[in-house]
């Protein structure tokens, strides 16, 4: 559930009996947090402000708001430092860049529900805000659709924004002017996860590939599905070989028929043969979920070899902490670990210190069983082989856990396998 | 190893030795510095330093229009009416006052505050309006100049473009205090007006009677609008506008807020006895010889046979003067709020990349005005009524927000209006939304045809 902060604010707050008493005047943040979640609501009853704490609230959305207690104490509401009022300390508020140059005013305020609670999770600061906060939003999507007028839409991430330095009169930033372009992937695919296919388009159309790879990674799969058959084939078949070929395929798979036949062939032939691979095993088994980026050196080499060999390859942070070590035919023969390699002395051969029984796990092995394994050995990834022993991918702690945690709660794990450059 | 005690090991690094010359020299500059400080905030001297922003936004306010609306005032209804000024004053005074606090103690302009205190809608609405007004207050600004250089033998297409672009590079190059400083000399131009009233060779008893003698006899409708115009065109809604941000752009801080009082009523006091003298010029010249007259340049025109040659090159350098500061005052005000409505930076000090919105705006309000002009057959009178109309509508909106504003204690702390502030504001914004009131109406009556112009 996702809304904007004028959308809520004076509309009714029932009781549990559905009786109203009043209308929704502020909500209240804790700062703090990433995402500030929201723990309380002012409501504005006939004589008076009052406040109420999120537990009390049943249910909320733009349509209003439901107690769930019978009872109502009626506290006088006091501000604590680590809280902010949205409405009353940030709407409209003057948004300063960390020199004090003034940037933009706050339109409106956007709450996302992560992990079923309420969040502040962006500044809307884009035309579409103003627009809405006028209550012609509506009416102007009509028009512009019809006309093909942009709708521009802007937002500033709560993360770029220092709420310690935040006061009466404006709203400091952590970030140079410059500096503020940059959304994170997860919070633009939030905001492509709202927009109208039309609007999406504009916003695809204003990043780069890669940018544009890592928000559909962090996308609900059907909305993953919506965005990439929106786009202009090529386009899409240049995304998707931005994607780690595991997503890509778990895409493509969920591609309709019609645009897998147009897409595919676009790809470069290198990426497309991976994914095309990957999309042979199901998707609750170790094959499904693995990917074939991995770094595996023939066991001829030496440390300084190795080592030499990982700098030409440059791998992903994802996959850059286990090194495999195969033979001619390419069956796994052992694992190096990063510490291993930096450790030994540069002219020994790989052989003497490799891990030489190194736990792996089929390819058709199940989802869960993967997840056991990388849980049991404390593994950062697990390699796959096929039927002869063959290593022909890893699976990463990121992937295997899937299964086991909500999808909420990998977006809050520290950002260790990030494919974003820090 | 022995563990070190947290303060130690928090403690910060030295800072890097300096030497006895560079410690002497610090200590001295911060002497200095508050040498300096203190000098800065006696007498004279401290108010020279502070004066500004309330006297551009007065003289600001004998614009175009105003000039025109005194001429056929004087013309019309000679002396008789000449007790509203000092009505108009203490209004003028208690409003711009009311300005000038708000932005010292909140640094910010009005737009910025009606933002943050009353939302988008309110804001849009004061933007939009004051953005149409503002415009085509311009294109008055600059007929004016070009009708009062026409009696001087100078045409109209050579004027406008050359005043334009000046003020344009003006604004746009030099800093804050170049372009207060150059604003303000404008202020000898109104001497001008002065000089004329005196060649004129009025009663002056008579005119000090006039003063303090209400005199409301024989009133009709068009006597009722024409009084509802001078207020209407004393007390307009950019000079709020203008005086608040450029408070909050010079950045005068609380302590020196009884200076920019003194500023701001200054400026009021100082736009009213203009008013006067331009009233009594036209009443005993042009009112005594009964001439009419539609406009200021037209009173210009009109002295040159009744008082004289130098009486009529006086009201038009004057009027010169008048439209050319205020074409630069109402595009200034335009972009200072609409960038603050918008959080845009904005100031007249910035380089053009920092506050390229700011820059844009002044730029477009300032040559849409001047091109505007420069189409052949446009009637002046009818933009200036149709934007003091304008004006009018935005102007209860503004008053009744800074009456709110300037009785916010969070914004305010102890610099709220007090009880008697409060009832004398109530009171002059009352009758200004009272006469305002009048003079929609009736303009939406179509009731004045082009009279007030």
């Amino acid at each position: 559930m996702q809304f904007y902060l004028s959308q809520v604010i004076g509309r009714p707050v029932l009781d549990r009996h559905g009786e109203p008493i009043g209308k929704v005047a502020d909500l209240i943040v804790a700062i703090g947090d990433r995402y500030p979640p929201v723990t309380g609501l002012v409501v504005k009853t006939d004589r008076r402000r009052i406040f109420l704490p999120w537990a009390d609230v049943a249910r909320f959305d733009t349509s209003g708001a439901q107690l769930a207690t019978p009872t109502i104490e009626i506290d006088k509401f006091r501000q604590r430092d680590n809280e902010l009022l949205l409405f009353a300390d940030l709407q409209d508020k003057q948004i300063v860049d960390i020199d004090g140059r003034k940037v933009v005013r706050v339109n409106d305020l956007r709450l996302d529900e992560i992990e079923g609670k309420l969040h502040l999770v962006a500044v809307d600061v884009g035309a579409a805000g103003l627009l809405r906060r006028l209550g012609v939003e509506g009416p102007y999507r009509t028009i512009a659709r019809n006309l093909r007028l942009p709708v521009p839409e802007r937002y500033i991430d709560w993360e770029d924004v220092d709420p310690v330095e935040t006061s009466i009169a404006s709203i400091r930033l952590r970030v140079p002017h410059e500096g503020l372009r940059e959304l994170h992937p997860a919070d633009l695919a939030s905001i492509i996860d709202q927009l109208a296919p039309r609007d999406r388009a504009g916003i695809m159309a204003a990043f780069d590939d890669e940018v544009v790879a890592d928000a559909i990674e962090e996308m609900e799969p059907e909305t993953q599905v919506e965005v990439l058959e929106d786009l202009e084939p090529g386009r899409a078949a240049d995304i998707l070989e931005e994607m780690s070929p595991d997503d890509a395929a778990d895409l493509i798979a969920d591609l309709s028929d019609a645009a897998r036949d147009e897409i595919l062939p676009l790809m470069e032939r290198e990426e497309a043969q991976e994914v095309a691979e990957l999309l042979g095993y199901p998707e609750d088994t170790a094959g499904g979920i693995m990917t074939t980026e991995f770094v595996a050196v023939p066991e001829e080499l030496t440390a300084d070899q190795t080592i030499g060999r990982l700098r030409e390859l440059e791998p992903d942070a994802e996959t850059i902490y286990y090194v495999y070590v195969v033979d001619a035919a390419e069956h796994l023969r052992g694992v190096l670990s990063l510490r291993d390699l930096i450790v030994a002395a540069p002219d020994r051969p790989i052989r003497e210190f490799m891990y030489d029984e190194p736990v792996a796990v089929e390819v058709m092995a199940g989802q869960d069983e993967v997840a056991q394994v990388v849980a049991r050995y404390n593994l950062l990834a697990v390699p796959v082989v096929d039927g002869e022993g063959r290593l022909v991918g890893i699976v990463t702690v990121d992937d295997a856990i899937d299964t086991v945690l909500p999808s909420g709660w990998k977006r809050r794990l520290p950002r260790l396998f990030s494919r974003v450059a820090p | 190893m022995p563990q070190l005690p947290s303060a130690t090991r928090r403690r910060r690094p030295a800072p890097p030795d300096t030497g006895l010359g560079q410690r002497l020299r610090a200590l001295w500059e911060s002497r200095s510095l508050r040498l300096r400080s203190r000098f800065r905030r006696r007498g004279l001297l401290a108010f020279l330093a502070v004066m500004g922003p309330g006297l551009i936004a007065g003289i600001a306010g004998n614009d175009a229009g105003g000039i025109t609306t005194y001429s056929v005032l004087g013309a019309d209804t000679g002396l008789r009416l000449l007790w509203l000024f000092p009505i108009t004053m203490l209004i003028l005074a208690v409003v711009q006052e009311m300005a000038a606090r708000l932005g010292v103690i909140t640094g910010q302009g009005l737009s910025d505050l009606i933002r943050d205190r009353y939302g988008v809608r309110w804001t849009a609405l004061a933007m939009g309006v004051l953005l149409v007004a503002n415009l085509a207050n311009t294109v008055a600004e600059f007929a004016g100049a070009g009708a009062a250089l026409e009696i001087l033998g100078v045409p109209r297409w050579l004027t406008v473009p050359v005043v334009a672009v000046a003020i344009w590079a003006l604004v746009l190059f030099a800093d804050y205090r170049t372009v207060e400083k150059v604003f303000l000399s404008v202020m000898v131009v109104f001497l001008a007006y002065i000089a004329s009233a005196i060649l004129a060779g009025p009663d002056w008893g008579a005119v000090g009677h006039a003063l303090v003698t209400p005199d409301l006899g024989g009133l009709d409708p068009t006597l009722l609008l024409l009084m509802v115009a001078v207020v209407g065109t004393t007390i307009t809604p950019y000079m709020q506008f203008y005086l608040q941000s450029a408070v909050a752009e010079k950045g005068i801080d609380e302590e020196e807020l009884a200076l920019e009082q003194a500023d701001a009523v200054v400026g009021s006091v100082w736009t009213n006895v203009i008013a006067v003298f331009i009233v009594v010029a036209t009443a005993t010249t042009l009112h005594a010889a009964s001439v009419r007259v539609e406009s200021a340049a037209d009173a210009a025109a009109a002295l040159g046979p009744v008082a004289g040659e130098l009486s009529s090159l006086l009201f038009a350098v004057g009027l010169f003067g008048a439209s050319v500061l205020a074409a630069t005052i109402m595009p200034i005000s335009t972009a200072y709020v609409i960038c603050e409505a918008f959080g845009w930076e904005s100031g007249v000090g910035h380089r053009f990349r920092d506050a390229p919105a700011f820059f844009g705006l002044y730029s477009f309000v300032l040559f849409a005005g001047a091109l505007v002009v420069l189409i052949p057959g446009l009637d002046p009178i009818g933009l200036i009524v149709g934007s003091q109309n304008l004006q009018g509508l935005l102007l209860p909106i503004v008053l009744v927000f800074m009456l709110l504003l300037v009785n916010d204690r969070a914004l305010l702390g102890r610099h709220v209006n007090g009880r008697w502030r409060n009832g004398l504001a109530i009171a002059c914004i009352g009758l200004v939304v009272a006469l305002d009131v009048v003079l929609l109406g009736s303009a939406a009556l179509g009731w004045l045809a082009v009279r007030v112009g």
